[in-house]
């Protein structure tokens, strides 16, 4: 698997847990699912900021990796921004 | 729930930090080997392999502290001693890896990839060297494993 392709997974892994955390905070608010989507969250926002660090040395696509819940979509854009 | 994240910690440390203690222990006689230069297509082909399974499944490893924290938070044991010393050495660990295993492994391979052009940092002692830090990193992990387990001072039992 290339670096990109696991920031794509990673990216929509970071958004898809925090959609699922807020939906369940408003809603049925079940501990038992915030304590399993909670650190698989935690995992891929991580995943995110380390796969950003590692592909790319500008510092503003580095500190776009650290914007919770849309980091990698936003790193996503910025990467395939400076290879058009 | 305990239960889950407790598993989810225990599986990713094995199949994360074990292929990184092995490989990282064989990459720098394999080092030395290229280096020497018999038979090097060979031996810089493990090499790269060797490089790549240390760094890929080091950044898997994040899943290890991110669901330990969890499971120490579901367990209500985040302010024990045998805890805090645990993630003190977990985070020295990750340190030895990420900024003298890893870039030190990289340095070797380029040395290794055009020999006859020495680099700086890789002469005769630079795979004992790093071979000395694998040491460390996997001794700090050995010993994190241990604690994880005795647990001294618990209440819960083994």
């Amino acid at each position: 698997m290339n670096l990109v392709r696991a920031l794509r997974l990673a990216a929509g892994a970071e958004l898809a847990t925090l959609a699922v955390l807020l939906a369940n905070l408003t809603t049925v608010h079940w501990p038992q699912v915030s304590s399993a989507v909670g650190p698989t969250h935690g995992c891929a926002y991580l995943f995110v900021v380390i796969l950003t660090a590692r592909r790319s040395r500008n510092p503003r696509t580095r500190a776009a990796a650290l914007v919770p819940g849309i980091g990698g979509l936003l790193v996503l854009r910025r990467l395939a921004q400076a290879s058009t | 729930m305990t239960k889950f994240l407790l598993s989810v910690h225990v599986i990713a440390a094995i199949v994360a930090i074990g292929p990184v203690t092995v490989a990282a222990s064989m990459f720098p006689a394999t080092a030395r080997r290229a280096l020497a230069g018999a038979d090097a297509g060979r031996d810089l082909a493990v090499l790269r392999s060797l490089h790549r399974i240390c760094r890929v499944y080091a950044a898997v490893g994040i899943v290890v502290p991110v669901f330990g924290f969890a499971t120490a938070s579901s367990l209500g044991v985040l302010g024990d001693a045998w805890l805090l010393v645990s993630i003190a050495l977990t985070a020295v660990a990750a340190a030895v890896l990420a900024l003298l295993v890893l870039p030190r492994q990289q340095r070797l391979l380029t040395a290794a990839a055009d020999t006859g052009r020495p680099q700086p940092g890789t002469g005769g002692r630079a795979p004992a060297r790093l071979a000395m830090y694998t040491g460390t990193f996997n001794l700090l992990w050995a010993v994190v494993t241990v604690l994880m387990i005795v647990r001294p001072g618990s209440t819960t039992g083994v």
